[in-house]
């Protein structure tokens, strides 16, 4: 691998937004847009995204992997993130990948949250399609995940000598300070079909699969991934995730259409 | 003040970002290395919440990933870890003399971090400082009678005992949390001599250990037992974080974590003259 081909850069009105472009080493013709997810899921999925990307140049596919304000190396603390800023930021940095990869066909992909924030910014940013990893659809049932684990967190005597204090785990999502607009904006979040062509890659456990339908019934469909993902494992709250099976599907359905 | 996104090092393996504040011209440089497999951005983003703080206080600073972790790759010697880990450094150190002037450095390590830093503190003289949180440790007779003496004299510990060995109830196995981090052993008698050396050579350490390691150390006064005589000697802070976790999830333990580093810090290597340190 050429080192060069994979550069960090900062970017955006205030170059506060970092990302890592991948440059093919034949010219693109197309491009994606990797959106990562929110939270501890941004730092387990890290590996993964890296090695997707790096799979995607080779096959000749500009890539941008970025984070959004208030996440990853971008400027702005933990609990600055904003959906709607994450959904803004979606768009800059693939108008960033437009002009760096010197293609105007941007397909994107993400993870858990990062899937739905690509699904609300197709249209800002004009995806020509989005590829979804298990998305959150409903952020009211999301929120009230991750406020059980929290709950469950401060009490952990894997990880704690004594249990904590409940203001010691308070305004805060397994390791980061959330504010009162995100916890208000993924309450009501409620993802809707994008107007491209989607992928929903499902990997959820049975009992927690989400209906797809609502997101694929005109131009989409579902492939299923195995084995299951464990996202919402405190026990595996900082093992890195990795998916084989998800590089594959991902490069398979960019050969398809290609 | 603006971060910087380097590709660098001896094969432009090495991905990191740099904070250079305005006027901050030659003052010792802070390097944050990787936590285990974690990318730069450090645990619950502890290395970008650290780096800012630091910078903001007047301290120029470099997180990044040692070869093949987070975004960097290989650099294609033949080396051993040990040596790849200093020469990551030496460019490290290099990086941050191009871009801010430092010629003295603090390296900050959390657990395999700390491990890493320990090395080349140990062997580099451009090192100043470091900070070693959830470093080397050794199980001490008195961690043991700490560990196991409540054990002992507790009686609902032996009832579960009596009823697993009689098929009761909580005959299930308990679970065991799933090790992610973890520090490889080194011999004491070679760890002491590395303390020793670095505060000989004028070096400052500060020690932080969390209760998240209570496998293996479980009281301040396990420095001692440990180390010996050298934590003792001005040169050596040390703290034990008895209620914090190993990663410091909670986002108040981290910003007294950070408070701690940068107190240690503005005592040891003052900004206004941290460049002549002695």
């Amino acid at each position: 691998m050429r080192a060069d081909a994979e550069m960090p850069f900062f970017f955006g009105p205030d170059a506060g937004l970092f990302g890592m472009y991948h440059a093919p080493s034949v010219p693109a013709r197309r491009a994606v847009l990797m959106c990562p997810p929110l939270g501890q899921d941004l730092i387990r999925c890290h590996r993964l995204y890296r090695q997707l990307a790096q799979s995607l140049a080779e096959e000749g596919l500009a890539v941008l992997r970025f984070d959004y304000h208030g996440t990853g190396d971008s400027a702005g603390g933990s609990a600055e993130v904003d959906w709607e800023r994450c959904v803004a930021d979606t768009a800059l940095a693939a108008a960033e990948l437009r002009r760096r990869a010197g293609v105007d066909r941007v397909v994107a992909f993400g993870a858990r949250l990062g899937g739905s924030v690509a699904l609300a910014a197709s249209e800002q940013a004009r995806f020509s399609e989005v590829i979804a990893w298990d998305p959150v659809l409903d952020g009211d049932h999301y929120v009230s995940e991750l406020d059980a684990m929290q709950a469950a967190l401060r009490e952990d005597a894997s990880r704690f000598n004594q249990p904590r204090s409940h203001s010691d785990v308070a305004e805060q999502w397994l390791g980061f300070d959330i504010g009162e607009t995100l916890r208000r904006q993924l309450s009501t979040l409620r993802v809707v079909a994008a107007g491209v062509p989607t992928l929903v890659l499902d990997s959820m456990p049975a009992s927690a699969t989400p209906r797809w339908e609502r997101i694929v019934s005109q131009r989409g469909r579902v492939a299923a991934i195995t084995p299951t993902t464990p996202w919402s494992d405190l026990e595996r709250l900082e093992t890195a995730i990795l998916s084989h099976p998800l590089i594959q599907a991902v490069a398979g359905r960019l050969k398809e259409v290609a | 003040m603006r971060e910087e996104a380097h590709r660098f090092g001896r094969a432009r393996h090495l991905v990191g970002i740099a904070g250079v504040p305005e006027g901050a011209r030659g003052q010792t440089g802070v390097i944050v290395l990787n936590a285990g497999l974690v990318h730069r951005i450090g645990p619950f983003r502890l290395h970008v919440e650290l780096t800012r703080q630091l910078n903001a206080a007047g301290y120029p600073t470099l997180r990044f990933d040692l070869s093949t972790l987070g975004d960097s790759g290989a650099s294609g010697g033949q080396q051993t870890r040990t040596q790849q880990v200093c020469a990551d450094l030496d460019d490290a150190m290099n990086l941050l003399a191009e871009r801010a002037g430092c010629d003295r450095f603090v390296l900050v390590g959390l657990c395999s971090g700390a491990q890493n830093a320990h090395v080349v503190a140990a062997t580099d003289p451009r090192v100043s400082g470091a900070v070693f949180l959830d470093g080397y440790a050794f199980r001490t007779l008195g961690y043991k009678l700490r560990h196991y003496l409540p054990r002992l004299v507790d009686p609902g510990r032996w009832a579960r005992r009596l009823m697993r060995r009689t098929g009761g109830a909580a005959a299930a196995a308990p679970k065991v949390p799933q090790a992610v981090f973890a520090v490889a052993p080194a011999p004491r008698e070679e760890v002491i001599a590395d303390f020793t050396g670095m505060v000989e050579r004028g070096m400052k350490l500060y020690l932080v250990y969390s209760g998240g390691i209570s496998n293996y150390f479980n009281h301040s006064r396990q420095f001692r037992e440990c180390f010996g005589k050298v934590m003792s000697h001005p040169a050596v802070t040390t703290r034990y974080a008895a209620e914090t976790d190993h990663t410091y999830i909670l986002t108040g333990d981290r910003a007294r974590l950070l408070d701690g580093i940068g107190g240690w810090l503005s005592q040891n290597f003052p900004p206004a003259n941290a460049g002549r340190h002695a």
